[in-house]
This record gives C-alpha cells, structure tokens and sequence, in this order.
C-alpha cells in the first residue's frame, strides 16, 4: 500500500515536470528565463530580526516569498543551493526615503506674460498631485548601486521644489517586474523654492503652505456639500493640487517632510503644530537635540545616510595659531556630533529609519560602520534598515525580515554588519537572486593612495629633455589622473586624461593621447614606483620608446 | 466621545505649552548704582531688585533675599535694556521680493537663534530688537519683536509673545526700483506706491465681506453659501484695517510720509511709525499728530537720491515737536553701539541726557507697543537691564553686564571668547566678519535689481 502510494507520487511529480517543462522550455526560446525560482540557502547564520538569530538555518524561497526557515527545512528537488557556511543572512534592507530610478519631471513652462507673484502651480514647484511612479525605472544603474549595498525595498520621492508630488514603496525586483508595492504612501515636502517667482524664499513657502492647505480643507468641503446636497450649489472647481491633500487632512497618508537641520525641523513641525497633519522628519543630517519636541509632535524620523566631508575636522593644524587649534576642536566637536546623531537617537528612545537621498551609494558602508562606531547599537541599525522602516511604512506585515510567507528580499554578507571587512555576496531582492562577486580587476584602492598627488616627471627624446607633471586624484572611488605634456602642435602645454590605470603597488601603467597632424596618438606608460620615485617608459606604437623618471612632488600640509 | 477626545487633547496642549512656552526668569539684587530710570528720573547710589524676571523694588539699602545674588555696580550706571525698533539680524531671510505686497509672510518663521549677532548685540547692551521683512514691497511681511534671550535653539524661545503684531511696508525708491524697473510692475512711481496700498487694503476690505456674508449665512436653512477661497495676504490686510497690526514703514520724503498718513487716515488706520524717516522734520506737526511715531537713523544719508536731503538734527527737531522719536540700527554693527548713535543727539540738537537715552528705551517700547513691559526702569516692568561701567551717553562707556528678564546673558569679564551656538562640521575656518554686513533691508532683491552691485547702501 505505502509502496503504491510512494509510486503514484512519483508519477505525478514526474508528469509536472514534464508537463512543465514543455510548457516553459518551449516558451523560453531567448534562454533569459531563470531556471528555477526556488533557492535554498544552506547552513548560514540567519538574523531574522535584529537580536534574533538561528545558527546553522536553512532558508528556503519560493516564488517570491520565504517558505521556510529553520536548521532543518527540507530542501526542495527543484531549488537551487546555495551554501551558506561562514555567511550571514539580514532580511532585505528598507530605504524609507530614497529617489534611486526616480527622473525629474520636465520643467513646466511659464506661461507668456506671466506674474511672478502668482506664477500657476506646477511652475512655482507645487505639483502635489504628481505620482512619483510615473517617473521611475528600476533599470536605472542607481536602483542596481543600492541594490548592491543591500537595498530591497525603497519609498521613492519625486524630484522637484517645494511639493513635488506623492511618494511611493517599490522593491528592487527583476527588471521584467511591475516592482510596485504600494503608491501615494506620502505627500513629499521640502524647503526648496523656485527663483524670481513666489513663493522665492522659506517666508513665502511657509505663508504657501498654510494658505494650500486651508483651501483644501475648504474646497473638500465644498465638494462634499455639493455631493450630498447639490441643487443650488456651485459646483467647485476642479484643482488637482488641492485634491492632492485631500488623504493628507483625512489622516490617510502623512506628510513626508525633507528636514536637514535643527531649524527646518523647527520649521515643519510649526507647520504641523498649525495644521494637524501627519508627519514624518526625513532626511535629517542634525536633529538629535529636538527629541523631546519630535517625541511631542508623534513626528516619526528617518535620518540621513549621508554623513560630512570629514576634510575640516581633520585638517592638520600643527603650525596654526593657538586659536586656530582652539576654534579647530570645536569643528571636530561638531563633525563627531553628526556622526553621533543616530546614537543619540537609539539613547532617547526614538525609533528611526534611513534615508538614502543625498548619500553616496559608494559610501553606504562606511558611513553605516562609522555610526556604529560612534556609539549606535549594532541592533539598532539593523532595526532602522529593516524592521523600523517596514513598520513606518505599515509593511511590516510582509517585509522587514525574515520569516515565513514575507516576500524573500535578503542581503547576504561574508561577515557581521559594522565590520571593516564586511563585503556583500548575495542579494534577493522579491526572490530574485543578485550576485556580487568581489571585482578583482578594479585597483586596489588602499594602494592607490600612494599615489595622489602631483609627480613631476623629465623624459629624454631625440628632441630633448621635456618636462611635466602627473596628477593622480581619486574620485568617485576610482583612482584618476591627467598628465601636462608639450603640445607637439605648438609652444607650451597640454593637459591630457590618463585612461586604463593599472596599479598593484608597484607596477605602474596608463596610456594617454595625444593629437599629431590630426592623428590621435596613443602613448602607452609603463614603469615600478618605488615610494616616492618612478621608473620607467612611454611607448607609442611604430614611434619609439622614451624613457620616463617621475617623483612625486612632498605635500604641503597647512 | 469626540467630544471628550477634545477635552483631552485641549487639556494636553495645555500642559504642552506650558512646557515650551516658559521662557526663562532670574531674580537678582544691583546695588549701589546710579540707576538711569529714563521714566523717572536719575537715582544715585540705588538698589533695583528682581524677582523672577520682574523689577520688584527700586529703593536704597534693600537687603538680599536668600538664594538671590547681589551685584555691587557701585559707582556703575544702570539703565533699561536698548531697544532697536529696526533690525534684520538673526532672521535667515530677509525679503520675499516676488511681489509688490506679501503681507502673508512672517519673519516669525525664519528666525536664527543660533545667529552670534544676537550675543554681539546683547554685549552692545541691546535686549530687544524688531525684526522687520526687508523694504523691496510696499506691503512687505510680518515682523517679529524678539528679547535676545541667546543660547536658546528654539526660535519661539526668542518671541516676545507680549509683543502686538506688526507689519513693515515700504516707500519710495526700494519698490519701485524692485518691482517697477526689475520686472515692470506696478509700483514703478510713487504714485504707484500709493496705488498698491489702497487697492489691497480695498480688496482687503471685500474679502472681509465676503467670509461676513459667507459665515453669516452658511448654518441658516437651505443656505446654498459655498465657502470663499482663503486669503492669507488679505487676511493679514484686514487686521490691520482692524486695528490689530502696528505698520513701520520705511520712508524717507516728506511727501511719501504725508502720504501714507492721508492713506491709513481714509481707512481708519491709526497704529502707524515711520521708520529711517530722513525727511521726518518736514513733516514734524503731522507725525506728531497722526502717528505712533519716527524711529530714525542719527547719521547716515545720501547712500542713494531719496536720503540726500537729511539732517543729524532730524531725532532732535522730531523730538522737540513731540513726535515720538527713536534711533534703530537696521545693522547688525551698528545695534552694537545704539548708546552712541543716542548720544549725537546730544551733539546735534543738544538733547538732554534723558530725552537722549529714551530715543533707545522707551520710546521705541512704546512704538513697538510695549512700553507697559519694558523701555524703562520701573516696578513691575521686566528686569531688561545693562550695567554700564561710566554714564551710558559717553564715548568712553562699555556695557559690563546685559539681563533679559532678570538672567544674565553678557558679563564682560566672565564670558568665555567663543560664543557661537552652532560650527558647521565642515567649515575649516568659521568666517569672522570684523566688519559686519552694513545692512540688510535689501537682502535677497539682487535678482530684480540690475543696479543693486552698485549700491553699497541700499536701506
């Protein structure tokens, strides 16, 4: 009997597999369609919320969504493995208020002979009634750079002034998807204004503000007297705008309100005072002093991930006045206090999440480690990438972390968050897989840094000895350069881009180009630094070779 | 249920203001000064003591209450807190310049705690200043009467909630030269000026009318009344025509003066100060007459066409003809030392040393409508207060310690060097302006004004 039983099971799951593999292999002539959409990742340390870990877990997706999670989940026949020993698992990171994919509407145009104390809506920056989904494409290379530090989930806000339209919650998923998860989750605000037109200064805007939002108020009214009542009524007129706060005053949907400093904090939340809206402080650089009054207005908070050129606090100063050392500290006071921020925060009891707008995508690490080395808990911080955000959001139902039946968003990383050495491996952004693997060819940066700066150099040609200088910066995360060389067209020099930099420490080459009787050139160089010297050679192709000494010129610290 | 809801939340906001709304009050003994009353006369070699934040008694030999500390000013002069009825320090914009009225606007909500000025004014003896929307409108916004109460970081910490309202319009020149020449708008003259104010004060009036009609008839039976579009700027208008706005409108000629006296005298305005005012001696009899008064500069003229005819006897004539006078600053450098600009009165028109120090006192108090608090030293009037180490009036006098409502903010020998609040985290050298800004009536107008580059003095 058990052994029928185990037969006819195998029968049919035979007759699915071929059934479904004639549906789809016959579909899939292009060969893009993925295998499976089953995966289990073996054997890891899984952090299904911050504090709460299994060791040794197994992780199971399927379609989307995490079917199980444990130490001894079975694996299915069709998933594919992936071994997760010595890997760590967090749930798919949140950003609560990012614009990764978002493009700028086209700017509205004025229209002739138009007043500027009273230019329409759309041109003064006021388009509440704009749907940021219209503007966005996951394809976008800043959607996959933020996918790759882990990002899943964004609440992406449209570009534009003072009220640029309505936010919206989308995951990282496979460029085929929809990847919408919720929209109009927000009416986006911020201290931004048009040139030359009103409102043209935060006065303006204030006074802006409270006059939208009383004649919403008033025109919702009106409408709502016209419906039920109607006869003898004037139909109100239509204003896309003021519909726009319509959910804002019904308590729908808060108003997200970009707040850098202390005083645009001040600002909204006199805004709020006024108005009774919902609120949300996003993109806060410098607020912790305000917890008590944030905590007062229930205003909930995503801070910035973006953090200060730390180039003044850490000036060198060695031969400056006495006063210039004493004014100095306190700039270092003030640098270590936005790195503080987020640590204050945690110490007041506030919950936060981030924000991605305005940071560096190639900074996200390194500016997240540097909280949490100046004081944030490990946990919180993987609270406000996570389970915060979902919950600010209202998704936390089904996102922001890991457990069965969530949509599978994961970051896989080779060691714990906050650490020095921790790199990405995996992402899985709405059970899709995303693979990073380390980027070998890319120069290593740490090495790198030996070599910025400015190298004069001397070559002998058969013309004789000619002279210039190299520059070596690095920007963007890459290592650039620009080398100054006689101009073989004329008297005195050019500057050329160096392209193709390779450096391991030691060997050193680039090439350059330069313009002969209207041939481009190509001067390749190559040679061995060793500290502050260059050896070596400029070739060009069929021309010759020149040998080539360089040392860098010492820098002058003041 | 709703119903409780609001008592609730009513009762919690209660409790919330009250929180936030207290600003601080210090209680301290001055002894043995000559105390410089402006309202009542000279005192030698007397005591005024605070308590919580209120001058309690004048009077000799008064004895310290317990946990109240005593400061010996012997041989020291004591007189009220300077009050500047013209400033645009600690406000981090100056002017909406986008359109000829914007009444709608108020200075209350960008001002800059965190501005240094406020320290450097309170070490110039200044406790209180005006802060007034620039002069690029004929109706320019709201004001913001602030105590220099430095080192809070709230903005409302720095409110003097007594204060009335006021407003700042603006005559002649700025207006027309942002409006007119810089985007070819009504006002381009002053007669334009003047066209400006009365149509919005007439469509002031008609916008009242309509929520009149509006409220009055929308709770009767079968009403078809729909509410009208809300109206900020006119909103503000009509409280004025209520009477419920001080206007301090930048002037200089005498016919632009008389004229908007006749202009708020057909609408029944009457809290109404002319401010720089340099032809204000033309008109003396009608200021006197009709107005709350001229705040004026001691010295300063022909930075443009309009201030070419001017006096530095203007503060004196002014005051001999019973005008209300008073000297503001309109200058982040020059609110430091006000007690000199007071003293050239002395120089020129030969003031006495009490009409001389009411032109920074009382006087601006009471055009700022709030002489019953502050302006003099009086029981009962709040504890503003500046020691001065010789007779305020002299050239050679320093302010040694500054009080706003009884607390401390300046000691010349104990305050430490650094007084900012705030260092930007990426700014190597914070820059010091040992010169500061001259003036900010026209801050922010240089998009409209092609001349502006070349106008250093633009007030």
């Amino acid at each position: 009997m058990i052994k029928r039983q185990n037969t006819l099971k195998l029968l049919m799951v035979w007759i699915c597999l071929l059934l479904g593999q004639s549906v789809y292999s016959q579909s899939d002539y292009t060969g893009k369609r993925r295998v499976t959409g089953t995966y289990a990742i073996t054997n890891a340390t899984i952090i299904t919320s911050p504090g709460k870990t299994i060791d040794h877990g197994t992780i199971i997706i399927k379609d989307g969504l995490f079917e199980k999670i444990g130490t001894n989940a079975k694996i299915p026949v069709d998933a594919q493995i992936i071994p997760g020993d010595s890997l760590m698992i967090y749930p798919g990171f949140i950003d609560a208020l990012g614009e990764q994919g978002v493009s700028a509407p086209e700017e509205a145009q004025k229209p002739e002979g138009m007043d500027p104390s009273n230019p329409p809506n759309d041109v003064a920056g006021i388009t509440p009634e704009l749907q940021v989904l219209d503007y966005w494409d996951v394809n976008d290379h800043n959607v996959q750079e933020w996918r790759k530090n882990g990002f899943t989930i964004s609440q992406i806000a449209p570009k534009g002034l003072m009220l640029p339209g309505k936010t919206a919650l989308v995951v990282f998923g496979h460029e085929k998807s929809s990847n919408y998860l919720l929209s109009e989750t927000g009416l986006f605000a911020q201290f931004k204004t048009p040139r030359g037109l009103y409102p043209g200064t935060t006065l303006g805007l204030m006074a802006k503000w409270r006059e939208l939002y009383k004649n919403a108020k008033l025109r919702q009214e009106h409408g709502k007297m016209f419906t039920t009542e109607g006869n003898g009524l004037a139909r109100p007129q239509n204003d896309p705008s003021l519909e726009a706060f319509y959910p804002v005053i019904n308590q729908e949907i808060p108003v997200i309100f970009k707040t850098k400093n202390e005083l645009e904090i001040r600002r909204a939340l006199r805004l709020q005072n006024e108005l009774g809206f919902e609120l949300v402080l996003a993109g806060i650089e410098e607020g912790s002093n305000l917890t008590d009054e944030i905590k007062a207005a229930n205003a909930a908070v995503i801070l910035s991930l973006d953090l200060p050129d730390p180039k003044a606090s850490k000036a060198a100063l060695e031969e400056a006045t006495a006063e210039a050392k004493k004014s100095q500290e306190r700039v270092v006071a003030a640098y270590n206090e936005v790195l503080m921020q987020a640590a204050n925060f945690e110490k007041a009891g506030i919950t936060f999440a981030f924000s991605t707008q305005d940071a560096k995508s190639a900074d996200f690490m390194k500016n997240l480690n540097l909280m949490i080395s100046n004081g944030l808990s490990e946990e919180a911080a993987l609270a406000a990438l996570t389970i915060n955000a979902a919950e600010l959001l209202g998704i936390s139902r089904y996102a922001g972390s890991i457990a069965e039946g969530n949509l599978a968003n994961l970051v896989i990383t080779t060691d714990k968050l906050g650490l020095e050495e921790t790199k990405i491996k995996y992402v899985f952004a709405d059970g899709y897989l995303f693979e990073y693997e380390e980027d070998h060819s890319k120069i290593n940066m740490a090495k790198a840094k030996a070599l910025v700066g400015t190298w004069n150099y001397e070559s002998k040609t058969p013309g004789g000895t000619s002279k210039g200088n190299i520059k070596f910066e690095i920007s963007d995360k890459e290592l650039q350069g620009e080398i100054l060389v006689d101009d073989p067209e004329g008297s005195g020099q050019v500057s050329r881009k160096l392209k193709d930099i390779h450096f391991d420490g030691k060997e050193l080459s680039f090439t350059f180009s330069i313009m002969v009787r209207e041939e481009k050139l190509i001067v390749h160089t190559k040679g061995i630094v060793k500290e502050n010297e260059f050896e070596g050679d400029f070739s060009i192709k069929d021309k010759g070779k020149y040998s080539i000494t360089a040392s860098k010129v010492p820098e002058l610290e003041f | 249920m709703m119903k409780f809801r609001y008592i609730l939340l009513f009762g919690l906001l209660l409790v919330a203001h009250g929180l936030s709304a207290q600003s601080p009050k210090g209680s301290v003994l001055i002894k043995n000064a000559t105390v410089l009353t402006v309202t009542q006369g000279t005192l030698e070699n007397t005591d005024v003591l605070v308590e919580d934040g209120l001058i309690k008694k004048i009077g000799q030999g008064l004895s310290v209450p317990k946990g109240v500390e005593s400061i010996d000013a012997s041989g020291k002069f004591l007189m009220p807190g300077i009050i500047d009825a013209h400033s645009h320090l600690a406000l981090d914009v100056v002017n909406e310049a986008t359109a000829p009225i914007t009444a709608q606007v108020s200075m209350a909500d960008v001002v800059n705690p965190f501005d240094v000025g406020i320290y450097r004014a309170l070490a110039g003896g200044t406790t209180i200043a005006h802060g007034l929307h620039g002069s690029a409108n004929a109706i320019g916004g709201q004001s913001i009467t602030m105590k220099y109460r430095y080192g809070t970081s709230d903005p409302e910490g720095l409110f003097m909630k007594e204060a009335p309202r006021t407003i700042k319009f603006a005559l002649g020149e700025n207006p027309t030269r942002v409006h007119g020449r810089g985007k070819n708008l009504q006002p381009r003259t002053r007669m334009g000026v003047e066209a400006v104010i009365r149509n919005g004060f007439e469509e002031a009036i008609q916008y009242k009318k309509k929520w009149e009609t509006y409220n009055a008839a929308k709770d009767k039976k079968n009403s078809t009344v729909t509410p009208p579009e809300y109206n900020l700027k006119l909103e503000t208008l009509s409280d004025i025509l209520d009477g419920e706005i001080i206007i301090h409108c930048h002037s200089y000629r005498a016919d632009e003066i008389y004229m908007l006296i006749n202009v708020c005298r057909d609408f029944g305005v009457d809290k109404l100060v002319f401010t720089h005012v340099n032809e204000g001696f033309k008109v003396a009899p009608e200021l006197a007459k009709y107005t709350m008064g001229a705040s004026v500069f001691s010295d300063w003229w022909a930075y443009k066409f309009e201030v070419y005819y001017s006096t530095a006897y203007n503060a004196a004539i002014l005051m001999e003809n019973d005008v209300i006078t008073s000297i503001n600053s309109d200058s982040n450098e020059l609110i430091r030392h006000l007690y000199h600009e007071a003293a050239k009165t002395q120089r020129y028109g030969g003031l006495s040393d009490e009409q001389a120090l009411s032109l920074i006192t009382i006087n601006p108090a009471k055009q700022l409508g709030i002489d019953q608090y502050v302006g003099s030293i009086e029981e009962g009037k709040q504890a503003d207060l500046v020691i001065f180490d010789q007779h305020p009036l002299s050239v050679y006098a320093k302010p040694q310690m500054t009080f706003v409502d009884g607390i401390k903010y300046f000691d010349i020998n104990e305050d430490v060097d650094d007084q900012r609040l705030k260092v930007s985290p990426t700014q190597m050298v914070e820059p010091v302006y040992l010169q500061a800004e001259d003036e900010r009536c026209m801050h922010g107008v240089e998009l409209f004004t092609e001349e502006a580059a070349n106008f250093t003095h633009t007030h």
